[in-house]
C-alpha cells in the first residue's frame, strides 16, 4: 500500500533521564551558638552573610535546612566538613 | 567591651587568647576529650562524634568516615599543641573553634540535651560546662 504521508508510523517518546540530586541537611540542636552556624556556613560554602543567616534561621525555626544540593560525592564531602566543624549534618536523596 | 573578650583579633591578623589559667584548663579538658573519644568507641562522646553521614544506608562510605576521623583528630591535636600560645593564626583559631564546637555538641548528645527544656533541666555541672564552651565559641566566632 502506498504511503500517503511521510510521517512515521512509529511513535517515539523523548525524555532525558536525570539523576536526582543529593541534599546536604543541617539539623538544629539546642546548644550551638547561632553565630557559629553562620560562620561555619560562610567558611565551608562561601555563601554571603545574608544567605548564611537565612539558612541558620531556617535550621533554628524549622529544625533542619537543606544547605547544598548536587552530586553525591560532593554532598558527602560537604557533610563531612560540616561534621568536622561540629554541626549535625546528613545527606539525603532529593524527593 | 574589648576588655571582657576572651579572644581578640589583633591588627596583624593574629587572634590573641585572653583565657586565664582556669579557662585554659577547661579548653585542655575539652580538646583532650575529643582526641580520646575519637579513638575510643566506648567513650561517652564517641557516638556524638560519629553521627551517620547517610542515615538511609546501613553503612557509611568508609572514605568519608575516615576523612572525618582524620580531620577531627588533626584539628583537636593542633588545638592541644597550641593550648599555651598567646596568639593563634587563622588555621589554629579555626581548629580551636571546631574542637570547642565538637566538645559542646558531644556533651549535649551524651547528656540527652536534645531540646531547650532538657538543657534547662541539666545538672549544674553539665550546664556550667556547656555555658563556658558557648562563651568561648561566641568570643572566638567574633574574631573569625
Amino acid at each position: 500500500m502506498r504511503r500517503l504521508t511521510t510521517e512515521s508510523d512509529v511513535t517515539t517518546e523523548k525524555f532525558v533521564a536525570t539523576e536526582r540530586p543529593w541534599n546536604v541537611v543541617v539539623w538544629d540542636d539546642p546548644v550551638t551558638p547561632m553565630s557559629v552556624v553562620v560562620l561555619v556556613f560562610k567558611k565551608i560554602f562561601g555563601y554571603s552573610n545574608n544567605k548564611c543567616t537565612e539558612l541558620m534561621l531556617k535550621v533554628h525555626h524549622e529544625g533542619r535546612a537543606i544547605v547544598w544540593s548536587g552530586q553525591r560525592n560532593r554532598a558527602e564531602s560537604y557533610c563531612v566538613k560540616l561534621q568536622v566543624a561540629g554541626l549535625q549534618s546528613t545527606i539525603e536523596l532529593d524527593k | 567591651m574589648a576588655g571582657n573578650r576572651l579572644f581578640v583579633r589583633r591588627r596583624d591578623g593574629r587572634i590573641e587568647v585572653r583565657l586565664n589559667e582556669a579557662g585554659r584548663e577547661i579548653a585542655r579538658e575539652a580538646f583532650g576529650r575529643v582526641v580520646i573519644a575519637e579513638r575510643d568507641p566506648d567513650h561517652v562522646w564517641h557516638a556524638g562524634l560519629n553521627a551517620p553521614i547517610d542515615p538511609s544506608s546501613d553503612v557509611d562510605d568508609p572514605v568519608s568516615t575516615l576523612s572525618r576521623q582524620n580531620e577531627i583528630a588533626t584539628n583537636a591535636e593542633l588545638a592541644i599543641m597550641t593550648l599555651n600560645e598567646q596568639f593563634l593564626n587563622e588555621g589554629e583559631a579555626w581548629a580551636w573553634l571546631s574542637t570547642f564546637q565538637l566538645a559542646l555538641r558531644s556533651t549535649a548528645v551524651a547528656n540527652g540535651l536534645v531540646s531547650d527544656e532538657k538543657l534547662d533541666a541539666a545538672s549544674p555541672v553539665v550546664l556550667d560546662f556547656v555555658r563556658t564552651l558557648q562563651q568561648f565559641l561566641f568570643s572566638l566566632a567574633e574574631c573569625l
